[in-house]
């Protein structure tokens, strides 16, 4: 555990805080009250990656500590976007999420700025890792759909929202292409800098192992619809634990050395 | 739906499933080893049954031809595992086989500054083999960010990070003095000149990156210490001070000419995540001599197959945003027209 006693730190302890106490607020039923402290952490968080942004002078995605902080930056628009376009709820979960993923970058990992090494200076840095952080967190609110519809947890009729298997599709449907996009840019970049474009590396083989397993759910859900809707959310569900897997146990663990290794 | 299709479904589900539990395999066994693995005959069988059975798909699915996103992606998965194909070892010596083009698919060149070379040494291999062409080497060099930096911790662990800038004078705090840097060394090297030690900066190839510092106690006492790069934590019993001097490397650039028929017909300043292309081949920056500098190490690997990847990624990238994302945008956008 490593407190943060820094202008960075500080940012990223109040975006923290405000979405945990919007999560509270929104489960005592004070929507408004929440979704003012929701946004309130979402300000936070800007603010925490742009300073991060300045401080370390190249867009931070370099390593696990970037990439948490632009996580919990994302949460929200993502959230806004599938409440107002694409009719799937979860804000409540949003804000736990945006909590759970901030927290790591606020207590474990080291905010040490860096420079970039050579193999990270390519204009498909950004891309790479940006849509990849994007898709990651619309499969983070497919599994939280998934696990309502296990649950047996309904939307309010009012608030004319997807049901939960519904709703983990269409999120599925709009992180998959993000999810193939960040596989593709990366193979094209690991061509370009280390001469292949696929190079058999863990963190190459746990993403294309993620990548399958919404290819599973694609083909599972044509075969029987929604004959079988708790197998269809357990391949979601099991789809963002080999995310999870990806983005932490891969480069934290010494059980997989590979070209990865320097996004600690 | 009929029986064929039953089963063509299920043996992709199948498939799908055996490739996750092989990725994941794979992923426990480190890059070599499942490189092997994955190129090893059987896993190549499962590669064609898989093309195999996405060109079946194609076929037995009407709804794969007539949904242009579904056909985009999985034709360019097809597509990925044709080049993936072609571009391997086997590839190569069926391409060879058949219609007699022999490349070399793998394999790493030395170069020595101002020489010229086309001996490749195949990877996984013994075996040495020539490109057509030559490629000459005018210079390799590593640049590094700046500024550079002195790093400097006392015994009660207190952390100081200087830049380094020759005759400039930083204070450590009033109990404790100032530092400077003297000299810069980019190879330091010592000689005895009757009875006294001289250091210079030796003009030869190699590399021993150091400096000289001086450091100056407030009671006015003068100490010299010298920092090397390759050798940090250097730290004599008496001393007050661990000093390191690094420097974060930027980038590493080999300026390489091609040559054939003693002609320069392509120049590159190759670097990471800039390789050259020419002749059939990419050359990438691989290695380099990091006792003196003087040679740089070029992985060579055959273009074979890359194109046809590349249209596959295309294509199942175009695939996937139509269908799920594009198309759907059109019809939202003709339901609100209506």
């Amino acid at each position: 555990m490593e407190i943060k006693y820094t202008i960075q730190g500080l940012l990223i302890y109040i975006a923290i805080t405000a979405y945990l106490l919007a999560f509270l607020v929104t489960l005592l039923r004070r929507k408004k009250a929440g979704h003012i402290l929701y946004i309130f952490g979402f300000i936070a968080a800007v603010l925490s990656f742009v300073y991060r942004w300045y401080d370390v002078h190249h867009v931070p995605l370099q390593n696990l500590f970037e990439v948490f902080l632009c996580l919990g930056m994302v949460c929200y628009p993502v959230s806004w976007f599938c409440r107002r376009m694409l009719r799937v709820g979860g804000g409540c979960g949003d804000m736990l999420i945006g909590a759970v993923v901030l927290f790591p970058a606020g207590f474990v990992f080291n905010a040490q700025p860096q420079h970039l090494p050579p193999a990270l200076q390519s204009w498909l840095f950004v891309p790479h890792v940006a849509v990849y952080a994007i898709s990651y967190i619309f499969m983070t609110k497919a599994a939280f759909q998934a696990v309502q519809q296990l649950a047996g947890i309904a939307p309010n009729p009012d608030e004319n929202l997807l049901p939960p298997e519904e709703a983990t599709y269409r999120m599925i449907c709009v992180g998959f292409p993000l999810l193939t996009l960040g596989l593709i840019l990366g193979s094209w970049w690991g061509k370009l800098a280390w001469g292949d474009y696929w190079g058999w590396d863990p963190k190459e083989l746990w993403s294309l192992a993620s990548w399958l397993v919404y290819v599973g759910y694609f083909h599972f859900r044509y075969m029987f619809g929604k004959k079988h809707p708790r197998i269809n959310s357990a391949w979601a569900v099991a789809g963002i634990l080999v995310i999870v897997i990806t983005l932490l146990w891969v480069n934290l663990s010494r059980l997989f050395p590979g070209l990865h290794s320097y996004a600690i | 739906m009929n029986r064929f299709r039953r089963i063509v479904l299920w043996a992709a589900l199948t498939l799908i499933i055996l490739l996750i539990f092989l990725s994941i395999y794979g992923a426990f066994i480190g890059a070599e080893r499942a490189k092997a693995f994955f190129n090893s005959l059987p896993l190549s069988i499962c590669w064609i049954a898989l093309i195999l059975l996405l060109i079946t798909g194609i076929w037995v699915f009407s709804r794969l031809i007539h949904i242009p996103g579904l056909l985009f992606m999985h034709a360019g998965c097809v597509l990925i595992l044709t080049g993936a194909v072609c571009s391997s070892q086997a590839g190569h010596k069926l391409q060879s086989k058949l219609f007699g083009i022999d490349k070399i698919p793998s394999g790493q060149m030395i170069i020595f500054e101002g020489a010229s070379e086309n001996r490749v040494a195949l990877e996984g291999d013994d075996q040495v083999r020539e490109l057509p062409f030559y490629a000459k080497l005018k210079d390799f060099r590593i640049e590094y960010y700046k500024p550079e930096y002195l790093y400097i911790q006392n015994r009660e662990g207190k952390n100081w990070k200087i830049p380094v800038q020759i005759n400039t004078e930083f204070s450590l705090g009033d109990d404790i003095g100032t530092v400077r840097i003297v000299t810069k060394f980019e190879n330091f090297k010592i000689k005895i000149e009757g009875d006294e030690r001289v250091f210079y900066d030796d003009p030869q190839p190699g590399l021993n990156p150091a400096l000289e510092v001086e450091i100056k106690s407030p009671d006015g006492q003068v100490t010299a210490r010298y920092v090397f790069e390759r050798f940090p934590g250097h730290i004599h019993p008496g001393d007050n001070f661990l000093l390191s001097y690094q420097r974060v490397i930027s980038e590493y650039i080999s300026e390489l000419q091609i040559i054939r028929d003693d002609e320069v017909v392509a120049e590159k300043n190759i670097e990471v995540n800039h390789p050259l292309h020419f002749g059939g081949y990419h050359f990438y920056q691989a290695d380099y001599d990091n006792k003196a500098g003087q040679y740089t190490i070029l992985m060579v690997i055959s273009d074979t197959g890359i194109t046809i990847v590349y249209a596959g990624y295309l294509m199942l990238c175009v695939g996937v945003f139509w269908h799920f994302w594009i198309k759907h945008l059109f019809t939202v956008k003709k339901t609100n027209g209506n």
